[in-house]
């Protein structure tokens, strides 16, 4: 018999119960669900750190945590199951011990599969990313999110040992995940900011992380939240079980912190408010993060120039490639863009959902001499999903069509008027960058109103019919009046 | 007492006393067969799961159009499956087969019995609410999911049976999503497509043959 160092054996009972895991045997299945949800999703977001890391917290816990629930409360009710329990009794072992290795052994599988997938996110991700880093904070959350479903498992597990302890305990947190990232979707200052605590939630915006630092704020109050929950649940099942006297005294202590700091978690989040780099917790935040993230632009073009920030160069070609065509049909024009670059879109979450942010910068045509301001949230071809997307969805035309309305059209509108319309339909088919997509306008009850699409493109022929010399003599004189909405379609010429 | 003082064998009892008595034995065998699979306790899952469902819809903690609207009562619905799945575990293991022959009858049973129970009480915690897609969506995911943990049952073991219900609903969530359109694929299609309901029944009809032949594998060390 081989003598066993008191030091060793908590290591040797932890070995033993990795060797002897359940959890390798789902690895698999496991994998398999990673692969078509989080890893499929992400390569197919923008290769932007911060947008592609969002799948870690969201569909990663989709395909990890139901399975670290219902394991974990698998090998919790193991005792349980085999009537083991007075048999251990006796070993010198106490019943916390024991519980802490299996759950070590437990977790250690699941942490270091959810860690490699992690790894060929992020991998996968430097080989595409022109700019940034991998970011922490999500990975952070991910496996504090994954322990928690674990020790809340296993908790189920521990104090209902039985054969529904385990496929309880995975559909069970699996609603409750999907309830915290319905309701986060949801969230808005208005309404109220608990549901922040849910680390699922809505793909962020392209540019998030990319202008502006994230603020570690709500990663902080998530990590809180959960590991409240984790040393409560822990301190739970200690004061559950035959524990002596002191052991019953630290569980209670561990039960009543781990109320506590999540407790504290839950106010917090209740406090958060949203800025430019997205949610801040003022009683967590850094005001130095608020500051712009510098870098230089990446250009194309020479008279009219096209910049790109640099976490966005795999787009640059093909903006430049859509907007020089237009560019060259209006050069010169009063009020006619000299430059064309991207700026924040608002905020790190929600300000396309109709939540201002102060400090916005404003898109379309702005300042002297004008530039041409575009955003990656922009409505119709926004700077989102990978290379080849962009070559199959008219995006090109889609933002041809808008740097043309911002010029033709005030500033934030969405549907021209019908003279605007056959302008830009004009200008669109001189350049050849294809036609525009404008709805038909309607009233109320979707009855179509004005001029028909029919008639719109009869003007447009028309107005394109003209030379180019004539077309622009004509839109010298003219474009304020048809900025202003004052020509009509029988105006044009 | 010896074998000498029985003169004569004793009277057989009246033709119906003995179909009593051979209904008495089958109520019995069937409900020690339930009560061995913890039956009982999996039916209060089942209803536990219905009012899951019925907060669900009462308190809007899910979409309540489109396809995503599929999302949450799949994940409950799941969860009456998987209460269904694991009662296919047996404590008696190698024992239980070498005692008769109306074994595979009595799995064919409970496992047609609970199913149509998952669906019935979980169609009565939605009466009155709008699910979408309604009770033909409701049986199809019952149906094609526990077909899944019946095939499943005798590979893993009752008790592990769950996983892959589980695994195919996080799975068809992804796939809810992207706008799969697979008829294996079944909560993505509508309530009234034909390939989707052949597809689930065809797992579902598997899933039962595999069960009733074979049974869940079973590890006597493990006794829930």
């Amino acid at each position: 018999m081989t003598a066993v160092a008191p030091l060793a054996r908590p290591a040797r009972v932890l070995r033993l119960e990795i060797r002897r895991s359940v959890v390798p045997w789902a690895i698999p299945l496991i994998a398999a669900l990673f692969f078509f949800d989080s890893f499929r999703t992400a390569v197919g977001f923008a290769p932007v750190w911060t947008v592609r890391s969002s799948v870690i917290t969201s569909n990663m816990i989709t395909d990890f945590g139901p399975f670290a629930a219902g394991l974990a409360a698998w090998v919790a009710s193991r005792e349980g199951r085999r009537h083991t329990g007075d048999l251990l009794a006796t070993t010198v072992r106490p019943a916390w011990a024991r519980q802490a290795a299996a759950l070590g052994g437990t977790l250690f599988w699941l942490l270091l599969t959810f860690l490699i997938g992690v790894a060929a996110l992020y991998i996968d991700t430097a080989r595409q990313a022109t700019w940034g880093g991998p970011p922490v904070w999500p990975v952070v959350v991910g496996v504090v999110e994954v322990t928690t479903f674990a020790v809340i498992g296993f908790a189920v597990g521990a104090l209902f040992p039985g054969r529904f302890a385990a496929p309880l305990a995975a559909i069970g947190t699996f609603v409750i995940a999907y309830v915290g990232f319905h309701a986060a979707l949801g969230v808005t200052p208005m309404t109220g900011t608990y549901a922040l605590l849910s680390p699922a939630t809505a793909v962020p915006l392209g540019d998030v992380g990319v202008f502006y630092h994230v603020a570690p704020d709500v990663a902080i109050v998530q990590v809180m939240f959960m590991g409240g929950i984790c040393v409560a649940l822990a301190g739970l099942v200690v004061v559950a079980g035959r524990a002596s006297r002191w052991l019953w005294v630290a569980g209670a202590v561990l039960l009543a912190a781990g109320v506590a700091a999540s407790s504290t978690a839950f106010a917090l989040a209740g406090t958060a408010k949203l800025s430019m780099s997205g949610w801040d917790i003022p009683a967590l935040h850094d005001a130095a993060s608020d500051q712009p993230v510098p870098y230089t632009p990446d250009c194309a073009g020479t008279s009219f120039k096209v910049c790109l920030h640099p976490a966005f160069s795999l787009y640059l070609r093909d903006v430049n490639a859509a907007l020089q065509p237009v560019a060259a049909q209006i050069a010169g024009l009063p009020g006619a863009p000299v430059r064309a670059e991207q700026v924040a879109s608002g905020s790190g979450v929600r300000s396309v959902q109709g939540l201002p942010v102060a400090g916005t910068p404003a898109t379309g045509i702005t300042g002297t001499p004008p530039v041409y301001n575009i955003s990656s949230e922009d409505p119709i071809a926004p700077l989102w999903g990978t290379g080849a997307m962009l070559a199959i969805s008219g995006w090109g035309a889609g933002f041809a069509q808008e740097f043309l309305t911002a010029y033709v059209a005030p500033p934030n509108t969405f549907m021209p008027n019908p003279a605007q319309q056959a302008v830009v339909t004009a200008l669109m088919t001189a350049a050849g960058v294809g036609a525009p997509q404008f709805p038909q306008a309607d009233n109320s009850n979707g009855t179509p109103v004005g001029p028909s699409q029919a008639q719109i493109g009869a003007a447009a022929t028309r107005f394109q019919a003209l030379s180019p010399a004539a077309r622009r003599a004509w839109l010298a004189t003219h474009v304020p009046a048809l900025r202003a909405g004052h020509i009509t379609l029988a105006q044009l010429p | 007492m010896t074998t000498a003082e029985v003169r004569r064998p004793p009277a057989a009892p009246a033709p119906s006393g003995r179909w009593l008595a051979r209904g008495r034995a089958a109520t019995r065998l069937v409900w020690l067969h339930l009560r061995s699979r913890r039956v009982p306790a999996g039916v209060l899952s089942i209803a536990a799961c219905a009012l899951v469902l019925r907060a669900a819809l009462r308190w809007n903690w899910m979409f309540t159009s489109g396809s995503l609207a599929q999302q949450l009562p799949m994940i409950i619905e799941a969860g009456a499956v998987v209460a269904v799945v694991v009662t296919s575990h047996s404590p008696f293991g190698e024992t239980e087969r070498a005692t008769g022959r109306w074994l595979p009858y009595l799995r064919l049973g409970a496992a047609l019995a609970l199913t149509g129970l998952a669906i019935g009480v979980l169609q009565l915690g939605v009466t009155g609410g709008s699910l979408n897609g309604g009770v033909l969506v409701l049986a199809r995911n019952v149906v094609g999911l526990t077909g899944i943990g019946l095939l499943c049952a005798p590979v893993t073991g009752g008790l592990l049976a769950w996983t892959l219900p589980v695994g195919y609903v996080a799975f068809a969530e992804y796939a809810l999503l992207e706008s799969w359109v697979s008829p294996w694929v079944w909560p993505v299609r509508p309530a009234d497509d034909r390939g989707a309901w052949i597809c689930a029944c065809v797992v579902y009809a598997v899933g039962l043959l595999a069960f009733t032949v074979r049974g869940a594998r079973t590890r006597l060390t493990d006794n829930g």
